[in-house]
């Protein structure tokens, strides 16, 4: 009994102590966060769905000399100043309907371009619809939509009305690119039940196929149709929950004359992985043949004018695929490593051709700015110009200090192993201010995908300002 | 003699509940003080605080509906600021979670892991009924101090992740016997790191109960951050099914 009296004494203090331990953890909690007085509910906010911002950018870039095949004019700008507004707003009008509107008004100036002209103001007007809710569950659009599709993060090959869209990016981080590309003007029905969604859009032709665009002769206030709707496009998607998370999305495309089909699928493993798949295939020519078809719909390539690399109009089934996972961190970062096929890219004879046949007929008219015009084409349509390719890409939250966030990917040709890289890097000084920078590099040898640009290095520097 | 009995009596009773309840039993009563079992929203606040100094503000509009299959709740949360995230969404329906940005008009499917980053973490805000979640055992009964230096006696719960969908590996709570406040949350990694501590405050009458209207969070990776939840402009809301897919993210009307 003696004895056990101290040790329920020391029991005692022990236990004490532990619990003085456990209350040191308040004095953490700084003076300026103790309780506040009820927050009286938010003022009534005209929107909660828009954004409004200002950005200021300015670019530097550097230039190779001696490509193995000398890019046709415009060469890039060393410089560039660019102040945007970036408006997206929805506004109800009562009835069930509602409006929507997303642009940027962009005012520019390069070393290559003259000012005062028309190209340093221009309006890129991205998306104006009406949606009709009649009844929960059903949803009809009309106007200016983008409608996006896919699930992977490099590359989605199921994202068909993406071709033509992107104007001028700022970044080229797959996931920015999304972000300032025009719509198409079309007609949406939607329903989305419990378990279930389906999706028709028709957007119909109105306007002739425009020559490619390039950045001293792109239109200051023009919506741009021609990029969008050349072709009657018409897209039905539909998904389902089957249990086991698993929820394949299908989709079937038509364009003109041509159809594709796409499938999306995703699943969790465990608490810090998502795998992900997307297919399309269909009918079609390849890369080459499309890109050399365009020029000379468009006038671009005389229609008379031979072309550098051999053609093949026939009509093969093409594949397009991404695969990929993504996995995240305790220490608040996120990677996603994908495979990106494009069945429709350059195979290893077409990228010997396009350097073989551009460094022996340089000197004949027409060769070289055809062979780059391909190369164009494809980043227009957003097409990978590899056949293979590997992606990794990070997106690290509070990296080193709070608010500051870095991005990072690196798209790798399989074929010459030959990069683009890029690091942006966000620091959000305030709610409202936001600084960053963007440096991109392409790497290579110079008969390679990214090491044959003729810009070697880029570095943007941004400052934002949101409403 | 009096006080000495009716003191006499409630510890008794207090033991007596203990000893009738199980530790999950204890767990679940604590999250109907939490959250109600009607869907409703909330409007959170958080404030970010660094070394002291308020850094920076975000608003959420929180959805939450228990699915009846599990008994989970699914959220659905809508960023209403700062204004470069205004729009954006996050759904969360059992482990599956999207992320939605109007920008890019893009969903894009991210993992449970995902919840956590950032110092006003999603997962802080996502409503949870944490007995579905966690196995409870009882360490003991402690007082310890809460969020305003007043002394509660609480049961003092260890709780495992049970399944996947747990948005930490471990968690060990403190519940005031006889109210079932939950007074306090330590919360700890796959790898043991002890991540959060998370207090409850400022108990008020809301959403048809007692319930606490604040909760404190402090980093204990970066003990300088601290971040404060404001649970404001609570309402109960018929929440449609439909809402928790990933096609309605671009659809949900916030108002």
């Amino acid at each position: 009994m003696l004895r056990a009296a101290p040790l329920a004494l020391a029991a005692s203090l022990a236990a004490t102590a532990a619990f003085a331990d456990e209350n040191s953890d308040l004095n953490l909690i700084p003076e300026a966060a103790q309780p506040s007085a009820p927050a009286p509910p938010p003022a009534a906010a005209a929107s909660v769905n828009g954004r409004v911002y200002l950005e200021d950018t300015g670019t530097l870039n550097s230039v190779r000399d001696n490509l193995p095949v000398a890019a046709p004019p415009p060469s890039t700008a060393d410089w560039q100043e660019r102040l945007f507004l970036d408006a997206r707003e929805q506004w109800s009008l009562g009835q069930g309907v509602s409006l929507a509107y997303s642009g940027r008004m962009n005012f520019q100036a390069t070393d290559r371009i003259d000012l005062p002209t028309h190209e340093n103001v221009r309006h890129d007007f991205r998306e104006g619809f009406l949606t009709w809710t009649p009844t929960s569950g059903w949803f009809f659009d009309f106007g200016r939509i983008n409608l996006k599709s896919g699930v992977a993060a490099g590359y989605n090959p199921t994202d068909f009305f993406k071709t033509h869209a992107v104007v001028e990016p700022i970044s080229l981080d797959p996931a920015v690119l999304r972000e300032d590309r025009l719509g198409t003007a079309m007609a949406r029905a939607s329903y989305v039940g419990a378990g279930v969604s389906a999706t028709a859009a028709f957007a119909p032709e109105f306007e002739r196929e425009s020559p490619l665009f390039t950045t001293t002769n792109l239109p200051s206030f023009d919506p741009m149709f021609n990029r969008t709707n050349a072709h009657p496009r018409m897209l039905l998607k539909g998904s389902a929950d089957l249990g086991a998370d698993i929820a394949p999305e299908l989709l079937v495309y038509r364009e003109g004359a041509d159809t594709e089909y796409g499938a999306n699928l995703t699943h969790g493993v465990g608490q810090k992985t998502v795998i992900y798949g997307e297919w399309a295939g269909g009918n079609g020519t390849s890369l080459i043949d499309q890109a050399l078809g365009y020029g000379r719909a468009t006038g671009t390539i005389p229609g008379s004018a031979p072309s550098v690399l051999p053609e093949s109009h026939a009509k093969t089934f093409r594949n397009e695929a991404a695969i990929g996972a993504s996995y995240a961190t305790e220490y608040n970062i996120t990677f996603n490593l994908e495979y990106h096929f494009d069945g429709e890219g350059f195979s290893h004879q077409d990228w010997r051709n396009w350097f073989t046949l551009g460094q022996r007929r340089a000197n004949i008219p027409g060769v070289a700015p055809q062979l780059w015009y391909i190369r164009g084409y494809a980043l227009d349509v957003q097409q990978p110009l590899a056949r293979q390719s590997a992606f990794l890409r990070f997106d690290w939250v509070d990296a080193f200090v709070p608010k500051l966030e870095l991005t990072g990917f690196v798209d790798i040709d399989l074929f010459d192993g030959s990069q683009l890289t890029q690091l942006t890097a966000d620091y959000y000084l305030t709610n409202y201010w936001t600084v960053g920078m963007i440096a991109s590099t392409n790497l290579g040898s110079r008969r390679s995908e990214y090491g044959s640009l003729p810009q070697a290095e880029s570095l943007l520097f941004k400052i934002a300002r949101y409403f | 003699m009096k006080p000495a009995f009716l003191a006499l009596f409630a510890a008794l009773a207090v033991a007596a509940a203990a000893h009738a309840e199980s530790p999950q039993d204890i767990v679940a009563k604590a999250d109907e003080v939490r959250n109600p079992g009607k869907p409703f929203r909330t409007t959170d606040t958080l404030t970010e605080y660094v070394s002291g100094k308020p850094r920076a503000e975000d608003t959420l509009i929180v959805f939450s509906k228990v699915d009846p299959a599990t008994r989970q709740f699914r959220n659905l949360v809508h960023y209403v600021a700062p204004p470069r995230d205004e729009g954006k969404m996050v759904l969360l329906d059992g482990h599956v979670l999207w992320f939605y940005d109007p920008s890019s008009k893009a969903s894009v499917r991210i993992s449970p892991q995902q919840r956590l980053i950032g110092q006003a973490a999603i997962g802080d805000v996502l409503t949870v009924n944490l007995a579905i979640d966690y196995t409870a055992a009882l360490v003991g009964t402690e007082a310890i101090e809460d969020a305003a230096r007043q002394k509660r006696t609480c049961w003092h719960l260890d709780m495992k992740a049970a399944n996947d969908q747990a948005t930490y590996s471990r968690v060990e709570a403190w519940i005031e016997q006889g109210t079932y406040y939950p007074i306090k949350l330590k919360v700890y990694s796959d790898s043991g790191r002890l991540l959060k501590i998370l207090y409850y405050r400022s108990f008020e009458d809301r959403l048809g109960g007692t319930r606490p209207g604040e909760a404190v969070i402090i980093d204990a990776v970066d003990s300088s951050l601290v971040t404060t939840v404001r649970f404001g402009d609570s309402q109960f809301q018929d929440i449609p099914e439909a809402w928790f897919q990933r096609d309605y993210l671009p659809r949900v009307p916030v108002e």
